[in-house]
């Protein structure tokens, strides 16, 4: 299995302990190797791509004459681009990789032809090229969340039939009877996405609907996207990781169950809260803000379960980068939520819906939720992948409190400038200017938020770059935060 | 949890739930929705638009004009959009029927632009283009070269108004446009400060709603003015954050005489002597789009609000909002006259 070069942590040190579940787990993630770590490069590359994007779009809105002129350099242009880098480059590379990898370790099976998954891999990445190039080259289809074209969808989808299925044939193969809550999550997600996509492609594209029906469907799918694919790996994920690293098992099956099946409900009914007073029959608004509201069933649940799995084991946090990024991913997941509920009543809607709390509310979806988390995942799973431990603890504070300060300034910004925008809108005494002056110097100070974001990303890719090439530390010890005084129960 | 179908049933069940729900029940109710016509069937609302329309959509598309600009009006009771003036009375789902795709839009760091091409001067042809909302030709004949003097309307009376430009006797009585079904004149959210009263009083001018009619300048919401201002936007608005489309004109050395399609730009934007900016088809087609972008035809599902405020009524409140009142509300406005 061994065929890449990178070498393979040692099994024999645990196979000496006598646990030849030890040694099966190596084999497994052995398996594994060469396709999550080929997600998890395109992913880190697409990452500095879109923040490189996200930048010159943050400063762009407030200096509007910085490159303009030139057609694929337009603000409309690039903002789409960065968007659907995030969306589909990073966001979805790095949940398949974490996702391959936790389905393959909770099935108790090696991946069979994992270079069948790593063109699967290629595929997706060929498409989200052309996609990103359609966009800037201005053959947007203008649906938000769905710009890239059609052709590119299709590429999409073939590439993403060949790596889910995958991961639903591992789980056709798995050991053992017990199905892990992380494995429902991730067993939804492969199956949602594709039916989401291709639900979205064939109202918009293949038997259009007519009129408003198509912004309905548009959002019916993002925030669906954002719930059932993002959300569903970023929970499925905090269901292992936390308790793994804590080396406790998950306070309450049960809860986790009506979690899950509330989540699943739920969640997928809000679509229409981003288009609250929208012209469309008031009973689908109605009902999104009615899901939306039920969406704190799961949020309670899923909180109150982590909470209590970690309840004694917060100093962990000061040691462990998995557990820090997940923890803060799944507090994250509560704010994200009790935002999502605030924003969608009618009274507050009226105010925020067309104002820069929604971007606020988007990234703290698929940034401070998701993202976070899965940066967790990838301090986990990397080291077992290369057999190298990271190499600088400082660098992972650094990327952590980075990311931290970084998205916690920008959706303050973002919020505070959002609702003074929309205050000010919906005075009509005030010209309509006066809501773009108001909104300008928080959308410097979220300029600024993006530099922090920046380097933190710089500093993950270099400190990943290292890793792959196997620069890592070799060590039996995992790379701490900080230096572990007394015995740490528990691994990393 | 045992076994695989009861979970597979599930994802399943959720999945569909939702999609039928949000998705193909309301595909059932609203999905096929024919124009509305009166008795006759001589006011048809709405009309399939012309191609340049449509290609214009995509231009709109390309350059993402949707992340800023919304595409819909909020019901007078929920929200300020219709004391703007960006309409006379909430989107319904049967305005956008023939649209593709639809730009609802989810943000507005620019201006609702629902309505941008009801708010354009009349044109002078005084026979309205029946219901070709998109039909550019008219905007494109009032264009610098053949119509307002510009430069002789003084600063202080911004409205070089609409009508004005062509016979004061061609301003057409506000009254009329109950029920027409052309886009025609004047327009409900005639966001001219000075209105087409030279009497307006002056003191308006300085609490004007942005963007200003500057002098020098195509009247505004015309079509030259949207060239002017999708190649310039700061020449319109010092305070505009709108990016400058210079990419969808030409430059080019003037050959013979200047074209009539040339911008009338000034200061810094100006083309150097000899030269003239003319805009790409592109830029053409998305003008004509939002020319084409009009719904003030009255709905019978939904309350016209502001009615049309006449433009020798003050428009200029219906945007300012300075006196709340909303205008004269209630049924499409008598004329005053």
């Amino acid at each position: 299995m061994n065929n890449t070069g990178i070498p393979l942590k040692d099994p024999a040190v645990s196979a000496a302990a006598g646990d030849t579940e030890q040694l099966e787990r190596a084999y497994i993630d052995a398996s594994t190797r060469v396709p999550v770590l080929m997600f998890y490069t395109s992913a880190i590359a697409w990452l500095i791509v879109g923040t490189v994007l996200a930048m010159v779009v943050s400063f762009k809105l407030h200096s509007p004459d910085l490159l303009s002129g030139i057609s694929f350099l337009t603000w409309g242009r690039l903002r789409p681009a960065h968007m659907n880098v995030m969306v589909y480059g990073w966001a979805s590379m790095a949940g398949m990789g974490t996702a391959v990898w936790l389905m393959a370790r909770l099935c108790r099976a090696t991946l069979r032809f994992p270079l069948l998954l790593a063109a699967g891999a290629v595929f997706w990445n060929v498409g989200v090229l052309i996609g990103v190039g359609a966009i800037l080259l201005g053959d947007s289809t203008g649906f938000q969340w769905l710009e890239f074209p059609r052709y590119v969808a299709v590429i999409l989808f073939v590439a993403y039939t060949l790596m889910a299925s995958w991961a639903v044939l591992m789980f056709r193969y798995r050991r053992g009877d017990q199905i892990y809550i992380t494995q429902w999550y991730l067993l939804g997600a492969f199956l949602w996405f594709p039916w989401l996509y291709a639900a979205g492609q064939l109202m918009l594209f293949v038997v259009p609907v007519q009129g408003v029906l198509q912004s309905a469907v548009t959002w019916w799918y993002a925030n669906n996207l954002l719930f059932l694919w993002f959300g569903a790996i970023a929970l499925g994920t905090a269901y292992y990781m936390i308790p793994k690293v804590i080396g406790r098992p998950v306070y309450s099956y049960h809860l986790a169950t009506i979690g899950f099946w509330t989540y699943a409900l739920f969640s997928s009914w809000t679509g229409m809260t981003r288009l609250v007073d929208g012209p469309f029959p008031a009973w689908m608004i109605t009902a999104s803000i009615a899901a939306t509201i039920l969406t704190m069933i799961p949020v309670a649940t899923v909180g109150l379960n982590h909470h209590l799995t970690m309840q004694g084991y917060f100093p962990l946090l000061r040691y462990s980068p998995t557990l820090r990024f997940t923890v803060f991913g799944a507090m994250s997941y509560t704010v994200f939520s009790v935002l999502g509920v605030l924003i969608s009543f009618r009274s507050v809607a009226s105010y925020v819906d067309f104002t820069q709390v929604s971007i606020a509310y988007s990234h703290l979806g698929l940034f401070a939720f998701f993202t976070m988390t899965i940066f967790g995942s990838m301090y986990y799973i990397v080291p077992r992948l290369v057999g190298r431990e990271w190499r600088y603890g400082s660098l992972i504070k650094l990327h952590f409190w980075a990311s931290a300060y970084g998205i916690g300034l920008m959706t303050l910004m973002l919020l505070a400038g959002g609702f003074l925008q929309g205050a000010n809108l919906e005075n009509p005494a005030l010209p309509f200017s006066e809501s773009i002056e108001t909104v300008l110097p928080y959308l410097r100070g979220r300029s600024l938020a993006g530099i922090l974001l920046t380097v933190s990303h710089f500093i993950f890719a270099y400190h990943f770059g290292l890793m792959l090439l196997g620069l890592g530390r070799t060590s039996t010890v995992p790379t701490f935060l900080n230096p572990v005084e007394a015995e740490t129960s528990g691994g990393h | 949890m045992k076994g695989l179908a009861p979970l597979f049933l599930g994802i399943f069940g959720t999945f569909a739930f939702s999609w039928v729900g949000l998705t193909v029940i309301p595909n059932w109710q609203i999905g096929s929705l024919n124009p509305q016509s009166d008795e006759e069937g001589t006011e048809i609302y709405p009309r399939p638009q012309s191609g340049m329309f449509e290609r214009g959509g995509h231009v709109y598309a390309a350059n993402g004009c949707v992340y800023c600009h919304s595409q819909q009006v909020r019901a007078d009771y929920i929200a300020a959009d219709i004391e703007r003036g960006w309409g006379n009375r909430r989107s319904a789902p049967r305005d956008y029927i023939f649209e593709r795709p639809v730009f609802l839009g989810k943000m507005r760091m620019g201006q609702d632009l629902a309505n941008i091409g009801a708010r354009a001067p009349a044109p002078e042809e005084s026979p309205a283009p029946a219901g070709a909302a998109a039909s550019p030709a008219p905007a494109q004949a009032a264009s610098p070269s053949s119509g307002t003097p510009p430069a002789t309307a003084p600063a202080a009376l911004p409205g070089t108004s609409p009508a004005s430009a062509g016979s004061p006797n061609a301003s057409p009585p506000p009254g009329q446009r109950t029920g027409v079904a052309s886009p025609s004149p004047g327009q409900m959210a005639n966001t001219t400060p000075g209105g087409s009263s030279p009497a307006a009083p002056s003191a308006q001018t300085p609490s004007a709603p942005w963007p200003i009619q500057t002098a020098g300048l195509p009247p505004m919401y015309s079509a030259a003015w949207h060239h002017v201002h999708l190649y310039a936007p700061r020449s319109i608005n010092p305070d505009s954050n709108m990016p400058a489309y210079r990419f969808l004109y030409e430059k080019r050395r003037i050959a013979g005489e200047r074209s009539a399609e040339a911008l009338q730009l000034s200061g810094s934007d100006a083309p150097p002597q000899g030269w003239e900016v003319v805009p790409t088809y592109d830029a053409k087609c998305v003008v004509a789009y939002l020319m084409g972008l009009n719904q003030s035809h009255p709905l019978k599902e939904v309350r016209t609000v502001g009615g049309a405020p006449a433009p020798a009524a003050s428009p200029a409140t219906a945007v300012q909002g300075t006196s709340p009142s909303p205008a004269p509300a209630g049924a499409p406005a008598a004329p005053k006259k």
